[in-house]
């Protein structure tokens, strides 16, 4: 991989008390969309606000092309950010809004911006809106406005904090679709922060999973989505049924452990040695979409007692009773048979959607969903 | 036909509507009235329509007494603006609760007696007051100065009197103003002096207008402070309204100054009403008006 864009060595953090950031490492790299998934609270938005030089950091080092940003007040960063609330100038109509950045760095005459700003209003799709006022305008479209006035600037990176969380869930989607286009067609690099899991599977080429102020994980949506390297990982990205076992054997890449009585085979998780999950117990995860219900005995199944089944159009959502261990499992169409509450059922999942991770201190149980309700 | 439901949402307006109008709108239709009626040798009030009264106005002393007042009321707003515009900036970027505090000290003067107040000036400023004594007592000057009984002592007065609403209008434009969007500023690559003029500035206009209007008008009609600080040398409107009722007998004349005054005062908040919907687009609530 070739030099990275920024580099975070060893960020730390504090507001008073409270350590926010503990030791965030991290290389961003040019052209990439990046996203900085975690739960509220976890530093995203801090450390996001870090690369932009509106919050200082206490200890370590950011890198813009090879040299140190650190010091330097936002104003000197090329950077540009678009805020949670747009936070569009009131007093300006949008034509002044985009032009803000240039004409404050005097970057281009008047006649050149007129252009540029012409240009980059037909990117967003928002040209005829010049003359508006903000407040005029809807929340989508202010989003765009937010997004051509921090663009125009042509800045190394694009920091994005949660710009689609005020939006409703339509438009929310389908802006994710335009702003993944809009990042390959500016080959900008965009580092985008929000808590929704399906929003950063969408959109990122990598993902970087945050909780407590530490890095959990690193890597494409489908690693972290298929191989999570840790417990947090696992029940934050899918719906997984999470449960305790306890390791029987060793055998080359597959442990054998039991739940409850049933002996299962399974694969250490690709992000933990085996070693990891030598001990006594482990943790088995598997994503309740990826198990299936069947009437008759299949190899490898195991036999339980259907709890409960919800039908809901697209999906059925049923809870497996496994001797004693509660299961979620969602199919996205009927199987070989029509099973109701009560009916002996056989249950099997595809090898790739379980996994076996090391235990883990403040372990909770939790089948799929359900476990909430 | 009468709309029920918007009847009933501006019902609980009523009671305030008819305080207003019974303790404003019909005195100040009386002194409309009274305006264009003339009086005797003796003072008494005859009923007997004139136009007089507001011609007489036009006089050229009485011009001047206009002129006076709004020279007077024009230079309060500005100084007050001037030194109250850092202190609200720097009130408002204050953490909670040194906030409470100061405001609380900017409002403390109100719960002393205005006349007090400017009689504590004269304990201040006159020839054997504490400032010339203590120049005099170090040695600094042998001759007391003479700091009373001019425009300025009349404008520190007034300005000293109406800061704290200036202050307050201020204050609550800078207090509200969105943090993200000076943020945004930076983030674009303004530095601090260029977001100040360049957010900070247009958006607390409101603000400013607010404070203005809100010194000018008072600051047309307090007699008292240019009676006292300024010995009677000067003559504004409030002054000349008040002798020609006490002094000069004449209700009618004074009427017709105080409608002119009102009329003043009204320019002023047409004024301050148009600036405030230019900058928000209409959008502010806290607007005065």
């Amino acid at each position: 991989m070739d030099k990275p864009l920024l580099s975070l060595t060893d960020v730390n953090k504090y507001f008073d008390d409270s350590h926010i950031l503990k030791d965030i490492s991290l290389d961003i790299h040019d052209g990439e969309f990046l996203t900085l998934l975690g739960p509220s609270g976890c530093g995203k938005t801090t450390m996001l606000r870090c690369i932009a030089g509106l919050e200082s950091i206490n200890s370590g080092d950011i890198l813009l092309n090879g040299s140190s940003i650190k010091d330097l007040p936002p104003n000197k960063r090329n950077v540009n950010t678009v805020f949670q609330n747009y936070a569009l100038f009131p007093h300006l109509n949008i034509y002044d809004n985009v032009a803000y950045g240039p004409r404050i760095k005097k970057s281009m005459n008047e006649a050149d911006l007129k252009v540029r700003i012409n240009e980059i209003l037909e990117l967003v799709q928002m040209t005829g809106y010049e003359e508006r006022m903000t407040h005029q305008l809807s929340g989508g479209q202010r989003q765009r406005i937010a997004i051509a006035r921090a663009l125009i600037n042509e800045p190394d990176i694009l920091l994005l904090d949660e710009p689609l969380g005020a939006l409703d869930l339509k438009l929310r989607r389908y802006m994710q679709t335009e702003l993944a286009s809009l990042q390959k067609q500016t080959k900008t690099t965009f580092v985008y922060v929000t808590h929704d899991q399906e929003e950063a599977l969408n959109m990122s080429d990598r993902i970087v999973v945050l909780n407590k102020g530490v890095i959990q994980q690193v890597g494409s949506p489908r690693e972290v989505y298929n191989n999570p390297s840790n417990l947090f990982v696992a029940d934050f990205i899918g719906d997984r049924n999470i449960k305790k076992v306890k390791v029987i054997e060793k055998n080359g890449d597959y442990v054998r452990v039991m739940l409850k009585d049933n002996i299962i085979d399974i694969k250490c998780s690709t992000n933990a040695t085996t070693k990891d999950c030598s001990d006594d117990y482990a943790i088995l995860a598997i994503h309740t979409d990826k198990m299936s219900i069947s009437c008759s005995e299949k190899p490898n199944s195991l036999m339980g007692t259907i709890i409960s089944v919800h039908y809901s159009g697209s999906q059925i959502r049923s809870q497996v009773d496994l001797g004693g261990e509660k299961v979620a499992v969602i199919e996205y169409r009927s199987n070989d048979c029509d099973y109701k509450k009560g009916d002996k059922v056989y249950i099997t999942w595809e090898e790739s959607g379980a996994i076996l991770l090391p235990m883990e201190e403040g372990f909770k149980e939790r089948s799929g969903g359900y476990e909430e309700v | 036909m009468v709309d029920m439901k918007k009847f009933k949402q501006n019902a609980p307006a009523i009671p305030i509507l008819v305080w207003f109008g019974i303790l404003v709108g019909i005195p100040l239709i009386f002194v409309v009235i009274l305006s264009f009626l003339s009086r005797d040798e003796l003072g008494n009030i005859v009923v007997r329509f004139t136009l007089d009264n507001y011609k007489r106005i036009f006089d050229p002393i009485y011009i001047k007494v206009f002129i006076n007042s709004l020279f007077l009321a024009t230079l309060t707003s500005f100084i007050t603006m001037i030194i109250g515009y850092p202190v609200a900036y720097f009130t408002a970027n204050l953490e909670k609760k040194k906030k409470a505090l100061a405001i609380l000290l900017i409002m403390l003067p109100f719960w002393i007696s205005s006349l007090l107040r400017t009689y504590g000036w004269i304990i201040l400023l006159g020839n054997t007051g504490l400032v010339n004594n203590l120049l005099i007592g170090f040695n600094i000057i042998d001759k007391p100065l003479s700091m009373m009984y001019k425009f300025s002592t009349i404008l520190t007065g007034t300005a000293y009197m109406l800061i704290p609403f200036m202050i307050i209008a201020i204050y609550n434009s800078v207090d509200k103003l969105d943090r993200s969007l000076l943020e945004a500023s930076y983030d674009l690559g303004a530095g601090k002096w260029k977001t100040f003029f360049k957010i900070t500035l247009p958006l607390t206009i409101p603000g400013i207008a607010g404070g203005f209007t809100l010194v000018f008008i008072p600051s047309l009609g307090l007699f008292f402070i240019s009676d006292l600080l300024g010995g009677g040398k000067n003559i504004f409107l409030g002054n000349l309204i008040n002798s020609l009722i006490t002094k000069g007998r004449n209700k009618p004349l004074a009427a017709a100054f105080s409608v002119g005054m009102i009329i003043m005062v009204l320019i002023v908040l047409f004024i301050y009403s148009r600036l405030v919907k230019r900058n928000t687009g209409g959008a502010d609530e806290n607007s005065i008006i």
